[in-house]
């Protein structure tokens, strides 16, 4: 069978700390609730979370839906954020949890990137630097989503082309956000077979721009 | 005595009492049994608050310590062991659990597990009630709850939507069909995938094939139009349709004729040049009409463009052939001289493969386009199969000789990915001979078919078997079996 690998990057940055943390902990968990309900993928999902603030940490390796326990996320009361220590640390992780297609073993289905982020990357040069190198594994789709006004969409636009801006990062909009994120997980099951990228569903609400 | 003195002492000195110099005071004092019995009192008292300290350290411990249980999927049964050690280890005397009933489960507390088969599905939260060691029968409870998830029935979550009869191009959901070809004969099935049933949209599988009675020759095609590709369904039914309709009326008789002539030149005089010409000959007009398919599906998308430009919106498709992507595989055969002559094409990801007389040795008679991740297939819908130097177009046609076999295999991935699971099992005769012993009745749902039926029997049990359940495997499957 083959496996469709999520990704998800979550800054856990001081500015998260309080209801935004908590408000992305229910998200998540809606998100998994709808997933598991998903004919296609509640079989073929495999789901990893990697959270960074001052420290990168992979709180949930990759793990298919079906057993996945969803861990809580917890952050720290200030501090910076290591976007691109995050996606370095991702890089490798990838390369060692996708399996390639050979002729003894069958390949996983191109995984998919969710980076979400309420400010922007304290470590800029090593950010720039870490960029191709995630541009260089194929992908299915790669979604920068920016929550609140601190956040800086176009340090996001250097990474993809898809980015969603939510307005505030409250327990609504990021309930909303992450149903989206189904969806879209969704689109990439369906498309499955292709070798083109994943089409994304239109933006749920007002409150969530796709720039 | 030296107890209590010590006692005394040690109470004294605290609030900032030296008895050192009154030795003799100090012996009188805590001779006196007021004294005695008082010490007594305080250790008892002391060794209670201790005791109560234990206690709730104990409670607060096991209620901190975190109990991952799996999860379980609804109507499957479920099992799981606690450690033997484990409440004993957390120093817990007495447990119970609350809320397992309602999810199908109980609790076994000889072999200490939780068991039974599961009767609903969501996010859950299992009570333990228990005590500690210290506390007494009487006193009460404590609750802690661990997290249970039960899956849903993966098998319950399909929906089967039918597919949309007025939509341009629709196609029949599923469809077989079983003759006499020659001295053999052929069964068909093609199923819609679960994965299209539940979105209600259309099989992108197709097939087709036709026994030329003049000639003494079959054709028997396949095809898989990309999921991507919204008009792949009409793709894959026009490469099938298009190359027997050239091979029928382009192919004169003349070649078919010379081409057994050197074919029985070759089998009875082992003459290398007459198989080299018989070759040419057969691939060559294998090759136009696969061209003639291609160049066919290229024209229907331009005139579909032309008649209804607006369902052209896919941004990322180049041309208007995109929108009809689709593999394809062919099997040609005749039985000449007691052989069985088999010239094959393909592009894709589709296995042809046959299955010797006596059932003992099974080969693949093609090899298939594969990419490192999924989808990384070829179309014949793609101008590139026909001068890529790294595939070249020559290696996807071949020309088998064979001696009489008992089964001859087309299919799509929607059943390979199922049964042989990836390429390199193709290459292995006991993979073919499971896959027989599958169809033979050796599976899960004990459905059999028998080839010694009647054509619409073994249609029927076909169609029966294609229904099987494998995880993640829920694309349009069509199987073709010559026998």
């Amino acid at each position: 069978m083959r496996r469709l690998p999520v990704y998800f990057l979550l800054d856990t940055s001081g500015s998260m700390f309080g209801e935004p943390i908590q408000a992305l902990n229910n998200a998540l968990s809606g998100m998994i609730s709808t997933l598991r309900s998903d004919a296609q993928a509640s079989e073929t999902l495999w789901i990893s979370i990697i959270t960074f603030d001052r420290e990168v940490k992979e709180v949930m390796p990759l793990t298919d839906l079906q057993s996945l326990q969803l861990p809580e996320i917890t952050c720290p009361r200030s501090g910076p954020t290591f976007t691109g220590k995050a996606l370095e640390f991702l890089c490798e992780k990838v390369k060692n949890d996708i399996k390639k297609g050979t002729p003894d073993q069958k390949g996983d289905w191109k995984p998919l990137l969710f980076l979400f982020t309420d400010g922007k990357p304290s470590d800029l040069q090593l950010y720039k630097e870490v960029i191709p190198k995630v541009k260089a594994i194929n992908f299915g789709a790669v979604v920068g989503c920016a929550a609140g006004n601190l956040s800086d969409d176009e340090k996001l636009k250097e990474l993809t082309d898809t980015v969603v801006h939510l307005e505030t990062a409250d327990s609504n909009t990021l309930k909303q956000f992450f149903l989206w994120v189904s969806d879209t997980i969704e689109q990439g099951n369906k498309s499955m077979g292709t070798s083109s990228t994943v089409t994304l569903p239109p933006p749920p609400s007002e409150d969530i721009i796709v720039i | 005595m030296n107890r209590e003195k010590n006692y005394v002492t040690e109470l004294l000195s605290k609030q900032g009492i030296n008895v050192s110099k009154n030795e003799q005071l100090l012996d009188a004092f805590v001779s006196d049994d007021e004294i005695q019995d008082s010490i007594i009192s305080i250790k008892k008292l002391q060794k209670r608050i201790m005791e109560k300290w234990k206690i709730k350290t104990r409670v607060l411990d096991f209620k901190n310590t975190s109990i991952i249980i799996p999860n379980g999927t609804e109507g499957f049964d479920y099992n799981h062991n606690f450690d033997s050690q484990f409440f004993i280890e957390k120093e817990v005397i007495s447990y119970a659990f609350k809320g397992l009933e309602e999810l199908g489960l109980t609790f076994d507390p000889k072999a200490n597990s939780i068991s039974g088969k599961l009767i609903a599905n969501g996010s859950f939260k299992i009570q333990i009630l228990f005590k500690v060691e210290g506390e007494e029968d009487s006193s009460e409870l404590h609750e802690k709850s661990i997290n249970f998830v039960i899956n849903p029935d993966p098998k319950s979550l399909w929906k089967n939507i039918p597919s949309d009869k007025e939509a341009i191009y629709w196609k029949e959901d599923n469809r077989s069909s079983a003759m006499d070809i020659g001295d053999k004969k052929i069964v068909v099935s093609s199923k819609r995938g679960r994965s299209h049933q539940n979105v209600g949209s259309f099989r992108d599988d197709d097939f087709a094939y036709k026994h030329f009675e003049k000639t003494g020759w079959t054709v028997v095609t396949v095809a898989d139009g990309a999921g991507s590709a919204s008009l792949s369904r009409k793709g894959s039914e026009l490469a099938c349709q298009e190359l027997i309709n050239y091979l029928e009326e382009e192919v004169s008789d003349e070649t078919w004729n010379q081409f057994d002539i050197e074919i029985k030149k070759f089998i009875t005089s082992k003459d290398e040049q007459a198989l080299i010409n018989a070759k040419e000959l057969g691939i060559q007009s294998l090759y136009q009409s696969v061209l003639h398919s291609h160049k066919h599906i290229k024209k229907i998308a331009e005139d579909t463009y032309d008649q209804y430009p607006e369902i052209f919106t896919n941004p990322r498709a180049k041309n208007n052939f995109d929108y009809f992507h689709s593999t394809l595989i062919c099997a040609v055969f005749k039985k000449i001289e007691e052989k069985y002559v088999i010239i094959t094409f393909s592009v894709g990801d589709c296995p042809i493969g046959i299955v010797n007389k006596d059932k003992t040795k099974a080969k693949l008679l093609n090899w298939l386009d594969v990419g490192e991740f999924g989808g990384g297939t070829r179309f014949v819908t793609q101008a590139e199969i026909f001068h890529s130097k790294e595939r070249p177009p020559a290696t996807r046609f071949n020309l088998h000789i064979e001696e009489d076999f008992s089964y001859l295999f087309l299919m799509t991935d929607g059943i390979y990915d199922a049964k042989f699971e990836v390429e390199a099992n193709l290459e292995k005769t006991e993979k073919w001979l499971t896959f027989l012993n599958d169809l033979d009745g050796n599976n899960e749902d004990k459905i059999k078919v028998d080839f010694s039926e009647e054509h619409e029997v073994v249609e029927e049990q076909l169609n029966n078997w294609m229904d099987f359940w494998s995880k993640g495997n829920h694309d349009d499957r069509t199987l073709a079996i010559i026998y």
